[in-house]
């Protein structure tokens, strides 16, 4: 089973992460921020990162800069869900690494489609 | 303190007055969003849980399905409008910085209190009276 990091200070919205990717077949760990997520990507097999930009402690493009210095990390896809939409925002995600950017609210439908098309 | 006309003054202290009421009234807004999202978190989890136990014909299953998916994309309101809170409320404090510099010294008993259109602060149905 595939793993999905999936990274969100607000709980409504990893539970509607994970609802939908569980419901898929992926295996979700969850984080409330990019430091949690950084310290549970350490100790844990991940095949993908779904990460929110806007978060405390660390936020999703810093938590990507980091895990792209990790060699496990260094090929694996790391998707943004945000708010955010602006051109800058989405050229900095771009520069730290990302794989994608996504703007909130998500469709279930397309998310997963997009995470297939990416994911190893 | 400023060197203000007493009309000055005034509308200064309405602005005052106007900033604080509009805190109170995000601050209201804030508890419904989070009362109402957890509430048909709730239900939806619920929902979800038992969709798949009861037996249905293909198009009842179908539909189904588009249901929860478009729940799931509309239950992320409560993340969006927690933002969108957060950012007004750090522009209304930033105006009332810049108000409550100028409005130093002004009396504050010229202005009235505005009308509170919305004082309940949840979701839950509201309370009854019977004449």
């Amino acid at each position: 089973m595939q793993s999905i990091l999936a990274v969100d200070d607000s709980a409504s919205m990893r539970q509607m992460v994970a609802f939908t990717l569980k419901g898929a077949g992926y295996h979700v760990i969850e984080a409330a921020d990019g430091q949690e997520a950084l310290e549970k990507a350490r100790t844990t097999r991940v095949d993908l990162v779904l990460t929110d930009q806007n978060m405390p402690r660390m936020d999703g493009i810093t938590l990507v800069r980091e895990l792209r210095t990790m060699q496990s990390f260094a090929g694996t896809p790391m998707l943004i869900l945000t708010t955010e939409s602006s051109d800058e925002m989405k050229a900095k995600g771009k520069a730290a690494g990302a794989t994608g950017w996504l703007v909130k609210p998500f469709d279930p439908a397309k998310l997963l489609d997009v995470i297939k098309r990416v994911i190893r | 303190m400023h060197n203000l006309d007493e009309q000055d003054a005034a509308e200064l202290q309405r602005a005052a007055l106007e900033c604080e009421a509009i805190t109170a009234d995000l601050e209201r807004l804030k508890t419904m969003i989070g009362d109402a999202g957890d509430r048909l978190l709730a239900s939806f989890n619920v929902v979800a849980a038992l969709a798949p136990q009861s037996k249905r014909s293909e198009e009842e299953q179908r539909r189904l399905s588009g249901a929860i998916a478009t729940a799931v994309t509309a239950l992320q309101f409560q993340d969006m409008a927690n933002q969108l809170t957060a950012h007004a409320q750090r522009r209304l404090g930033k105006l009332k910085e810049t108000v409550a510099h100028f409005s130093e010294g002004v009396d504050p008993l010229l202005v009235p209190t505005r009308l509170q259109p919305v004082r309940q602060a949840g979701m839950g149905a509201g309370s009854i009276d019977l004449f």
